[in-house]
């Protein structure tokens, strides 16, 4: 018995938390960031930063800390300097700095006392661990929000200031915030937004090309050649880009795509798969939005949903999509619409969410449109709309 | 022996959870680490109001000590 060959060469690298060796378009931003911290590995104890990451959902502020804590790391560790990078999500840690701290005194001091102290006694520690150890620490406050909502001023104050109270002794203590939106920081008075907002780095949303780029990097190590189909990787990106520009969601998607492509012993990663995987992350249609549409919307949806359920294409041009359209409209004796009404069924249905539309430059012939079906399974779909149709023919 | 093999195993630790772990109280453990401290084997290390205890770094006495009780320890689980 032949053992069948999964799509994935190494689905680790789909993994949240995983830290590529590159970062595709985010390479300035990384280099920004090893600028803000040069003097950490030419002075290491004459200056502590302060730098802040600002971007929506997905738009690769943690990987960058991360990837940015890996390499200054790596350069210190070459110069004989002991700098350690500390990522901690103050979320997770319920925005509390008493738990934060606790955390990072922990790292150098895994047995020191759980309970009894205050956050600015755990400060204390931290600072007299380091000067004991003559170490540094870069200590990335992820989903920092959580933190300045639970806490307010007070907090990053004395973060901030920290060294106002250690003079003359070596700055060991440099801060990197990641957020989604600086007006978060508008509940801080404006003595410790001050101390804050003098570096930051604002990081764009991905457009569809950047994330595809991002795609068939991950693709390139995750799964075996030629098993991921380009017109995947376009409808992938269309879809995280319509999610804000979400990169997370991209390779997630991809990557329960990939799961689904096994399940079913495929050899690739076809549309369909990425279909199955949007409906389980997002929630279904609803079969009652599916009643409410008109019988020959129905139909041209009955017939996009036929061509993508025996076709591997992730796209279907208007002609393709009208001759779907004849064809289901022929089965159940109704005569098709003209081309004017075929197209405003199609805008209607896109307006829904059900399809997509999108242009796209077809060479020398110009410009095409073509349509998707992002998120729902066709062979779902067009179970769902036979049984519909039929029941409306019965009744007629 | 029992505070010097427990800190032998989990490295620098706090009066408190010291006498916890030994099932002592808080004064006669604290007795067995000033007298450890006097004699060089350990080391305290205050911060803010936790006092901790560690084997004395560049002591003769407390690296004898720590290859006594590894040897010790790899004989018992043989």
């Amino acid at each position: 018995m032949r053992t069948r060959r999964s799509v994935f060469k190494d689905e680790s690298k789909l993994d949240i938390n995983y830290v590529p060796s590159r970062l595709p378009h985010r390479e300035k931003e990384r280099r920004l960031l090893m600028e803000f911290f040069d003097f950490l590995l030419r002075f290491p104890d004459r200056m502590a930063q302060r730098v802040l990451i600002e971007g929506e959902v997905g738009t690769g502020k943690t990987a960058l800390a991360q990837r940015f804590g890996a390499d200054i790391v790596m350069e210190a560790n070459k110069c004989g300097i002991k700098v350690h990078y500390l990522h901690v999500n103050c979320r997770e840690y319920r925005g509390s700095f008493f738990l934060v701290l606790q955390h990072a005194v922990a790292v150098f001091r895994p047995n020191f006392p759980k309970r009894g102290y205050s956050a600015e006694e755990l400060l204390g520690t931290l600072m007299q661990c380091l000067d004991e150890d003559n170490a540094f620490v870069i200590l990335v406050l992820d989903e920092f929000d959580s933190l300045v909502e639970c806490e307010g001023s007070e907090a990053i104050y004395k973060l901030t200031r920290l060294q106002e109270v250690r003079q003359g002794r070596p700055q060991r203590l440099s801060i990197i915030g990641i957020l989604r939106d600086l007006s978060l920081l508008e509940k801080l008075d404006a003595s410790a937004r001050s101390t804050l907002q003098r570096n930051v780095i604002s990081l764009e949303k991905y457009g569809r090309a950047q994330l595809m780029d991002i795609l068939n990097d991950r693709i390139s190590l995750a799964f075996e050649v030629s098993t991921v189909p380009e017109d995947t990787v376009s409808l992938v990106s269309g879809l995280a880009e319509s999610e804000s520009g979400n990169a997370r969601f991209a390779i997630e998607l991809l990557w329960r795509a990939g799961k689904y492509a096994d399940a079913e012993s495929l050899d690739e990663v076809v549309a369909e798969c990425v279909r199955k995987a949007v409906s389980s992350i997002i929630p279904m249609l609803r079969k009652s939005e599916l009643e409410s549409l008109g019988l020959h919307e129905k139909m041209l949806l009955l017939g996009v949903a036929r061509f993508f359920k025996d076709s591997s294409k992730a796209y279907a041009s208007l002609v393709e999509v009208e001759r779907a359209y004849a064809v289901v409209c022929e089965e159940f004796d109704e005569r098709p619409n003209s081309h004017t009404q075929t197209w405003k069924y199609v805008q209607f249905l896109s307006s829904l969410g059900i399809l997509r539309t999108e242009i796209a430059t077809a060479g020398i012939r110009g410009r095409q449109t073509r349509v998707s079906l992002p998120s729902i399974p066709a062979a779902e779909l067009e179970k769902e709309l036979s049984l519909s149709l039929e029941r409306e023919h019965v009744v007629k | 022996m029992k505070i010097l093999k427990l800190i032998s195993r989990l490295g620098a630790l706090n009066v408190s959870e010291i006498a916890r772990r030994v099932g002592s109280n808080y004064a006669a453990t604290d007795k067995h680490l000033r007298l450890l401290e006097a004699e060089g084997v350990l080391q305290e290390r205050t911060y803010g109001r936790v006092r901790m205890f560690r084997f004395s770094e560049g002591s003769a006495k407390a690296k004898a000590v720590q290859n006594l009780i590894e040897v010790w320890e790899q004989a018992n689980n043989k």
